[in-house]
């Protein structure tokens, strides 16, 4: 059948409706879940993205008065200090807190599945590892809180008594406070990427390490050379997840410091929560909200293209 | 590298791990003994690391307000409500995109779902709070919280599903329909069963993530229905924190969690690797 | 009266798969379709049973009219190349679904499963599950699915062709041998060809957008209408010898490029071809018409050419060689008593009054 001839029936064909399913049911499965996210999230969305542009604070928002001030509230927000600041500070985070528990996870996944032999060992310390994601996260900041205390605080003595420190480390200073989040963040949530690093280590497949152990390779060349290249994609969805997290991190800052001393520990989702919450600045709140919301999509988008970029040139997505 | 240097390194990354270990038994540690210690021994300068007396009155102290262990029922009502309303429409938004992904919306619908968790919650928690005051449920009811937690629920449930469906044959259902099953009964008796070990892990997650949380309950709620999560900060005489009942109290009400991921660690481990390395 | 009608189908994605396909089953007639992998065979079943929408075109079995027919409501019944087995569910359940689904009562699912079992012998396996048994017992069990459903039509797709040759032989047989298929329109899909002349009691060679060719087993292997169809059935295949016919008045001939390859048309085939004189072909050989001449032997009514081994292989029951001939590959099949070694000079005799002459452009059998 040469390429000229191209039947007619071929030419006018349409996508006929499926025999198995009728055509309205993939719409109403999903329709029902969709409108129930429409209406929990969309309506929100909307609501922010207008008011976003309007003068809202909660007087305005009962009263009903409020007014269109166009840009004003994103200048408020991309100029002032405090938002600059609070960048900084998840920048900081997202260095020492998301990757850092990502690296951590992942070597403790591997360590974990590579050195423990025994099974009811290996389940034993999983276990144990993931105790802390088990606790609420205003709990994990209470508990660092009082752990952190500076005059009585376990730690301070702990490293006082391990001869760490001479002095008691002041936990809650201006420069230190976003410190002891982190720290607490990090205990509270590495086993999530390490849980994630680990199952995906489990359903690696096994012909590959034998064919490896014919050829002789074993150790360190096996785990370079094997097993992280293949687990390039888990490691980067555990990164994603963390990552997305940090832009909506609120509960540890709010129970741990309240964003200071000075502000020196705010993250913007904080801010944006105080703001629109505490302070009434509806209107502010929702510029926030819609450029912290920007920020993270863009990031992740350029991180999944780039991720797709590196998988497509190893023959794997 | 060198036999040596591969055995040291071994030794080291074990090392690391007892290390880790002790850093995560630490604070658990802390929590278990502040919880048993007299509020006065909590506030000692120089904190004791082992109780001098052991308080064992302070658990039952905690349940002498019954309205306490109403907290915890309100939080189970919440993190159930919630875990099966996500899982049930997870799965069929799940099962959608996985086996009609054109018609259901392609991948511009299923990420825009899946972004939903990428929003500060104060994008939520304002408009909500004024549309649930207008809604007969009101604000602070277990159904406000119940819908709240959908937000980030029912995104993470739909994914998951999605690739667990993903996951199942589709060759399977197609022997089903010759065999004489409508598509809705050879769901039941081949696409179900085959989901179900994912459906456990998903429900897990869900269960405990919504059995966790703050601060949309701290400004939902707080009369009428107490979690757990916002009952605990209450603990305090007066200016000063009782830490031995709030560590107590938190105690107990990780037991749930900690039971569920030991009972489910299984489908746990194989929910997430399926999960994450087919998504 | 249950037989297959399929008028018309037509189905195409990116391309046209199934271009106005037209096909008659009778009731009680095995039909096995053998083609190239690819080439459409799966969809083709697939649209009969319902899986896939057509684009255009009619079925219909006996007299009900199923295209528009979702497949749960179709009298047909189809083995899956993968088997499909229902891996949480037992051998028994996987066979008994069907019946369930007609929600018959227990004691006559029990007597119908346990009939199927034993027929396919696999009642042992009963309580296990599909992981657990071995790729024989799966594709019966998946047999015993069919069966047990009653329908109108059988498709089978590709049964055996995961199987090892033991297993293949066994199932063949039974193939032969079960009286259910043989009572009941059955459309059978291989890409084995050997398979498909043991079983079919009608042979559909399937192209591209088709089936190229019906017949009996017979008829299609000896009067392939195209070159297609000759080259799909046959092992070793068919020698395809680009030539043309040449000669003046009564004599024609066939010469191949520039070689000394070439030999006479005579009679009746002469008088047949006569009209492409001059006319591009290829000229289609089977093996087992090449006969590797032994020294001092003749070969009568044949055509001797010389050449000179290329490739020898002894394969048991025969052996298979290659030759050089002015240039021309020919495959030839030989006794497997002598061996051949490289480089070493042969006599071919060609067996010409069993050539194919098939036109180079459209691959026609220009003797049909």
């Amino acid at each position: 059948m040469s390429v000229a001839h191209v039947p007619d029936w071929f030419v006018h064909k349409k996508v006929r409706d499926n025999l198995i399913v009728a055509r309205w049911v993939p719409a109403a499965l999903v329709g029902l879940p969709v409108l129930v996210l429409f209406a929990i999230v969309v309506y929100p969305t909307v609501w922010m993205f207008y008011h976003a542009f309007q003068n809202t604070n909660m007087m305005r928002l009962f009263q009903g008065n409020w007014s269109f001030v166009g840009l004003d509230n994103f200048r408020t927000v991309l100029g002032s200090e405090r938002f600059g600041d609070s960048v900084l500070h998840l920048i900081q985070y997202l260095l020492f807190g998301c990757v850092l528990q990502v690296i951590l996870g992942t070597v403790l996944a591997l360590s974990l599945y590579e050195l423990v032999r025994k099974e009811w060992l290996r389940v034993l310390l999983l276990i144990v590892m993931v105790l802390p994601m088990m606790l609420p996260p205003s709990i994990v900041g209470v508990l660092w809180k009082f752990m952190l205390t500076p005059s009585n605080g376990a730690v301070n003595q702990a490293l006082l008594n391990l001869g760490l420190v001479r002095a008691h480390v002041e936990w809650f200073n201006a420069g230190v406070s976003l410190w002891a989040i982190i720290i607490a963040d990090v205990w509270n949530w590495t086993a999530l990427p390490m849980l994630i690093v680990y199952s995906g280590r489990v359903s690696l497949p096994p012909a590959v390490y034998e064919a490896a152990r014919v050829d002789g390779a074993k150790g360190w060349l096996v785990m370079r050379r094997i097993t992280l290249p293949m687990l390039k994609e888990v490691i980067a969805i555990a990164f994603i997840v963390r990552f997305m997290d940090a832009f909506k991190f609120v509960d540890l800052v709010y129970v741990m410091t309240s964003g200071g001393p000075a502000q020196s520990s705010e993250l913007p989702a904080y801010i944006a929560f105080q703001r629109g919450i505490r302070e009434f600045a509806i209107g502010e709140a929702a510029a926030y909200a819609i450029i912290i919301f920007a920020i993270s999509a863009i990031l992740i988008t350029l991180f999944l293209k780039y991720l797709k970029k590196v998988l497509k040139a190893q023959g794997i997505a | 590298m060198s036999e040596q240097g591969a055995r040291l390194v071994r030794i080291l990354l074990l090392m690391f791990l007892g290390l880790w270990l002790i850093l995560t038994l630490f604070p658990l540690y802390w929590q278990f003994i502040t919880a048993f210690k007299s509020a006065a021994e909590t506030n000692r300068t120089i904190p004791t690391f082992w109780p001098e007396v052991w308080h064992f009155e302070n658990l039952a102290s905690v349940f002498a307000e019954k309205s306490n262990f109403n907290a915890l029922v309100d939080s189970f009502i919440i993190a159930t409500g919630n875990t099966l309303a996500s899982l049930v429409l997870g799965t069929l938004a799940g099962y959608a995109f996985a086996r009609f992904p054109r018609q259901a919306g392609g991948e511009n619908l299923a990420f825009w779902i899946l972004s939903n968790r990428m929003f500060p919650p104060v994008a939520v928690l304002v408009p909500m709070f004024f549309l649930f005051d207008a809604m007969p449920w009101g604000t602070d009811s277990h159904l406000s919280l119940i819908i709240l937690y959908l937000v980030f629920n029912m995104p993470l449930a739909t994914w998951l599903m999605m690739v667990f469906f993903r996951d199942a044959p589709r060759e399977l259902e197609e022997a089903a329909y010759l065999d004489g099953y409508t598509p809705l009964r050879a769901f039941v008796k081949v696409t179900l069963p085959l989901v179900l070990p994912g459906m456990i892990s998903v429900a897990m997650l869900c269960w405990i993530f919504a059995w966790n949380e703050y601060l949309f309950a701290n400004l939902f709620v707080g009369t009428q229905v107490r979690t757990f999560t916002i009952v605990i900060p209450t603990f305090t005489h007066g200016s000063q924190t009782l830490w031995n009942l709030q560590m107590a109290f938190s105690m107990i009400a990780m037991l749930p969690p900690v039971a569920l991921f030991i009972l489910l660690r299984r489908y746990m481990v194989r929910g997430l690797s399926l999960g994450v390395v087919k998504g | 009266m249950a037989r297959m009608q399929i008028e018309g189908l037509c189905k195409g994605w990116d391309f046209p798969v199934i271009d106005r396909l037209d096909l008659t089953v009778e009731e009680g007639e095995f039909f096995v379709i053998v083609g190239p992998s690819g080439i459409g065979k799966t969809t083709l079943l697939r649209l009969i049973a319902g899986l896939e929408t057509a684009n255009a075109g009619r079925i219909a079995i006996g007299d009900q009219d199923i295209t528009a027919l979702p497949p749960y409501k179709r009298p047909v019944a189809m083995t899956f190349e993968s088997y499909a087995l229902y891996p949480h569910l037992s051998v028994f359940e996987n066979i008994a679904s069907p019946l369930r689904a007609r929600r018959m009562d227990t004691a006559a699912i029990r007597a119908a499963v346990n009939e199927v079992a034993e027929l396919l012998r696999i009642e042992a396996l009963l309580d296990s599950r599909p992981g657990e048994i071995s790729g024989g017992q799966k594709q019966r069990t998946a047999l015993g699915r069919t069966l047990v459903a009653k329908p109108r039509v059988f498709l089978l797709d590709e049964p055996i062709s995961h199987l090892d040759a033991k297993i293949r032989h066994e199932l063949r047989q039974q193939f032969h041998s079960l009286e259910e298929l043989r009572r009941v329109a059955t459309l059978y899909v291989t890409h084995d060809y050997s398979e498909a002349l043991s079983l079919g009691d009608r042979i559909g060679v399937m192209g591209r957008g088709g089936l190229v060719q019906v017949g009996s087993a017979r008829e299609v292997f000896m009067r392939p209408r195209t070159l297609f169809v000759a080259e799909h059935l046959g092992q070793p295949a068919i020698n395809a010898v680009a030539a043309h016919i040449g000669g003046e008045g009564a004599d024609l001939h066939v010469r191949a490029g520039n070689s000394g390859f070439g030999f006479p048309i005579g009679g009746t085939r002469a008088a047949a071809l006569s009209g492409a004189r001059h006319a591009r072909v290829t000229v289609g050989i089977r093996p087992q018409h090449i006969k590797v001449l032994r020294n001092g032997e003749d070969a009568p009514g044949h055509h001797v050419i010389e050449g000179h081994v290329e490739i020898y292989e002894a394969l048991g029951a025969n052996g298979v060689l290659v030759a050089d001939a002015g240039g021309i590959s020919l495959t030839a099949l030989t006794s497997p008593e002598h061996a051949f070694a490289h480089g070493q000079p042969v006599r071919l005799a060609l067996r010409t009054d069993a050539v194919f002459y098939f036109d180079s452009e459209t691959g026609d059998n220009l003797l049909l």
